[in-house]
C-alpha cells in the first residue's frame, strides 16, 4: 500500500502541469520572479480558459509567475476559500480574483489583505472595498447595447420577451436591468413577458424557451442574458422553426452561438472581452506591487457583433480567442 | 489487538505520513509544512470531520448515509435564517442542529420502519433535505446579516486567527476534536458503542441477543443527523452565508474519510479517530495539490485512487486474516 500510494501520488504531482515560469528580464536574475495567484470561479468553462490565456501573456510580458487555480468544484464557495488560503501559506505576491460569491469570499480576502497581500478582482464583484481594483465588464451597459440592437431591428415596435438566468448572479441581473431600461426609450416596444427564468442549465434553459414561445405565439423579439439561456432559446427557436424570423439578441459566445450567428438565426451577441480581463488583471496587481496608482474601476468593455461584422479581425479574436499559450 | 487489528489501526497513519512527506519534499510547495498551513487545513477538515463522525456509526452498524450533503446545506440554511430573525448564534447553532437530527430521525423510522435499504432511504432523504433548503430559502442564498458576524460571534467559531489567540485552532476545530474523542470512547467502551458493532457484524445474531435492533438504528441515524446538522451551521459560520446549493455531492468525501480511515463497508468496523485521520489526510492532500499548481484533475483521481488503494488493502488483509 505504500509503494503504491507513494507512487501514485508521485505521479499526480509529477504529471501535473507546473507553473508557468517566466524568465525575468536579465538584470534581475537575482531576484526570484514575482508569484501572482489568479483564481478563476471554474477550470471548464471556456470563459475561464480565456482569462487564464490573458493572464499568462500578461505574465510572460511582466516576467512574473502566474499560479493558476480553480475550486476543485465548479461554483463552490467553500472549495474556492480553500484556494485562497492555500494561496495565502503559499505567501504570494498577489492575488487577482473572481469571486464565486459577493458575501463569503470577503473574510478570506480581508485576511489576505491583512498578510499583506494586494487583491485585484475581476469579473464580479465582492462586498469589501479593500481590494485595489474592480476590472470587469460593464454588464447594465451590455443590457442597454442589446436593448437599443433589438429596438432598432424590429423599426422601433413590436412585442418582445425577456428570459432571465437564475436568481442572485449579479451579473446577469445587471444585464436585464439594463435592458429592460433602455427599452423604456423605445415606447413603441411592448415588453410581453419579463420574469421568467432560464434556470442554470442548457437543459432547464430549452423547456423555459419552449414555455415561453408557447405561451406568447406572436412575440418579434427575445433577448437572454447569458450563454446558456442564449443556446437554450436558439435550440427552441429552431425546433418551432422560428428562427431567424423572431429576432434574437444574446450574450457571450459559444462555437453553436456562432454558428447561429453566422446562419442568421442570431441577430447579435453581446461579447465580453475575458481575454483582457485576465491580462489587465495581471498588469494591474504587478502596478500595485509596484507602487503606482490603480483605478478603482476598469470596464473591459461590450462588443455588440452581428454577422455582418463577425468576421472583422477584432471581433473575430473575440469570438475565438487564441488559446495557444495555454498549450506552451 | 491483534496483528490485523493494529495494522487497521496505523493505516491511516501511514497514509497521512505519506502524504505529508510528499508535499514536504515536493520542491513547488512552500509553505506546506508551516503552522499556519496546518491551521487551514485543520479548519478545512471541519465540515467533512463532523459529518465523518457521525458516518462512522453508521457504515460501523453496516448502513449508509447519501443524505449528508443535503442536510449540511439544509441546516446551514436554517441557521442563516434565524440570524436573519436575529436570535442569536446560539440559538442559531441550536436550530442547526435541531434540523439535522430532524432529517436523521426521519432516515432512521425510514429504515426501521419501512423497512427501506439505507442506500434507498438515505438516497430519498438526499433529494428531500436538498429541495427543503431550496423551499426554505426561496430559492437563494440567505446572507448573514454584519451585526450577527461580528459581535453576534459567528465568524469567530471559524476563524484562522482565533480570539484569544492561545487558542490557536478555531474553536470550530476545538468542538470537532472533543466530539471526535467521545464519539471514539462511545463507540469503542459503552453499550450503545457494541449494539452498534454487532448489528454491523451480524444483525440476526444481534437481535438474538437482545439487541433492539430499530431502537439503536433510530439512534445512530439521529446522531449522524445531528453531526451533520453542527457541520451546517460551521459552514454558515466559514462562509457567512447560508446556501442552499452547497456541500453537493460532500457525502462522498465523508464515506471515503471513513473508509480510508479503516472501516469497512460491510459493517462492524471502524473507529472515529480513524476517520478523522482520513478526512485530514484527505484535506491535506488537497492543500499539497493547490500548492504544488496540479490542476483540480489531478486532486480527484488522486483521492478516488486513494479510496480504491485503501479498501483493496483492506479486503487482502481479511483474506490472509
Amino acid at each position: 500500500m505504500v509503494a503504491v500510494s507513494f507512487a501514485c501520488i508521485a505521479m499526480g504531482t509529477a504529471c501535473s502541469p507546473s507553473p508557468d515560469k517566466t524568465g525575468s528580464g536579465s538584470g534581475d536574475q537575482a531576484t526570484k520572479a514575482r508569484r501572482i495567484a489568479v483564481i478563476p470561479k471554474g477550470t471548464t468553462h471556456e470563459f475561464w480558459k480565456s482569462i487564464h490565456a490573458g493572464a499568462l501573456a500578461a505574465g510572460r510580458e511582466l516576467g512574473v509567475e502566474i499560479l493558476w487555480q480553480g475550486p476543485i468544484k465548479e461554483d463552490d464557495r467553500n472549495a474556492q476559500i480553500d484556494v485562497v488560503e492555500s494561496f495565502l501559506a503559499k505567501k504570494v505576491d498577489g492575488i487577482v480574483i473572481a469571486p464565486l460569491d459577493d458575501k463569503a469570499l470577503a473574510r478570506p480576502l480581508r485576511e489576505a489583505s491583512e498578510a499583506g497581500i494586494p487583491v485585484v478582482v475581476i469579473d464580479s464583484n465582492v462586498a469589501w472595498d479593500g481590494r485595489k481594483s474592480f476590472i470587469a465588464t460593464d454588464n447594465y451597459k451590455g443590457g442597454t447595447l442589446c436593448a437599443d440592437a433589438l429596438a432598432t431591428k424590429l423599426g422601433g415596435k413590436g412585442k418582445v420577451a425577456m428570459l432571465r438566468y437564475i436568481e442572485g448572479s449579479a451579473s446577469t441581473e445587471e444585464r436585464e436591468r439594463g435592458f429592460l431600461e433602455a427599452m423604456a426609450n423605445h415606447p413603441g416596444i411592448e415588453i410581453a413577458s419579463s420574469n421568467q427564468r432560464g434556470g442554470a442549465t442548457t437543459a432547464s434553459a430549452v423547456s423555459a424557451s419552449e414555455t415561453l414561445l408557447g405561451r406568447f405565439g406572436d412575440l418579434q423579439g427575445v433577448f437572454c442574458p447569458n450563454e446558456s439561456v442564449t443556446f437554450g432559446m436558439l435550440r427552441a427557436l429552431q425546433d418551432s422553426g422560428k428562427a431567424g424570423s423572431i429576432v434574437l439578441v444574446g450574450f457571450d459566445a459559444s462555437p453553436k452561438l456562432v454558428e447561429g450567428l453566422a446562419k442568421r438565426e442570431i441577430e447579435a451577441l453581446a461579447i465580453q472581452d475575458p481575454v483582457k480581463m485576465g491580462e489587465l488583471g495581471v498588469r494591474r496587481i504587478v502596478d500595485v506591487l509596484e507602487g503606482r496608482d490603480v483605478p478603482a474601476r476598469i470596464d473591459t468593455g461590450v462588443t455588440l457583433v452581428t454577422a455582418d461584422s463577425m468576421n472583422e479581425p477584432a471581433n473575430a479574436r473575440l469570438l475565438d480567442p487564441d488559446l495557444s499559450i495555454l498549450d506552451k | 489487538m491483534t496483528s490485523g487489528s493494529i495494522l487497521r489501526a496505523l493505516r491511516p497513519c501511514i497514509g497521512l505520513a505519506i502524504v505529508l512527506t510528499v508535499f514536504a519534499l515536493h520542491p513547488q510547495a512552500e509553505g506546506f509544512l508551516s503552522v499556519y498551513n496546518f491551521k487551514i487545513v485543520a479548519n478545512q477538515t471541519v465540515i467533512v470531520g463532523l459529518a465523518a463522525i457521525g458516518a462512522t456509526f453508521i457504515i460501523v452498524s453496516g448502513g449508509i448515509d447519501l443524505s449528508v450533503g443535503s442536510i449540511i446545506a439544509l441546516s446551514s440554511v436554517v441557521c442563516a435564517l434565524v440570524l436573519r430573525a436575529e436570535y442569536g448564534v446560539t440559538l442559531a447553532m441550536v436550530s442547526a442542529i435541531f434540523a439535522g437530527c430532524v432529517c436523521g430521525v426521519i432516515n432512521g423510522l425510514m429504515i426501521t420502519m419501512l423497512r427501506i435499504a439505507p442506500f434507498v432511504a438515505t438516497l430519498g432523504m438526499l433529494g428531500i433535505a436538498r429541495g427543503a433548503a431550496k423551499w426554505i430559502s426561496g430559492e437563494q442564498k440567505v446572507d448573514v446579516p454584519p451585526a450577527a458576524l461580528e459581535s453576534g460571534g459567528l465568524q469567530a467559531w471559524m476563524s484562522n486567527r482565533p480570539d484569544p489567540e492561545w487558542l490557536w485552532f478555531s474553536p470550530g476545530v476545538w468542538t470537532t476534536i472533543l466530539l471526535a474523542l467521545i464519539a471514539a470512547y462511545v463507540l469503542r467502551r459503552s453499550v450503545f458503542g457494541v449494539h452498534v458493532t454487532a448489528i454491523g457484524s451480524n444483525e440476526k445474531t444481534a437481535r438474538l441477543c437482545g439487541i433492539r435492533i430499530e431502537r439503536t438504528k433510530i439512534a445512530i441515524y439521529s446522531i449522524a443527523g445531528a453531526c451533520a446538522g453542527l457541520a451546517g451551521f460551521m459552514l454558515c459560520a466559514r462562509l457567512t452565508v447560508g446556501n442552499p446549493t452547497a456541500a453537493l455531492g460532500i457525502e462522498l468525501d465523508v464515506i471515503a474519510a471513513v473508509v480510508i480511515g479503516g472501516a469497512s463497508l460491510a459493517g462492524g468496523q471502524g473507529g472515529v479517530l480513524g476517520s478523522m485521520l482520513g478526512a485530514l489526510m484527505m484535506a491535506f492532500l488537497a492543500s499539497g495539490c493547490k500548492m504544488t499548481g496540479s490542476a483540480t484533475y489531478v486532486q480527484e483521481i488522486l483521492i478516488g485512487t486513494i479510496i480504491v488503494v485503501a479498501v483493496s488493502v483492506d479486503v487482502l488483509q481479511r483474506r490472509r486474516a
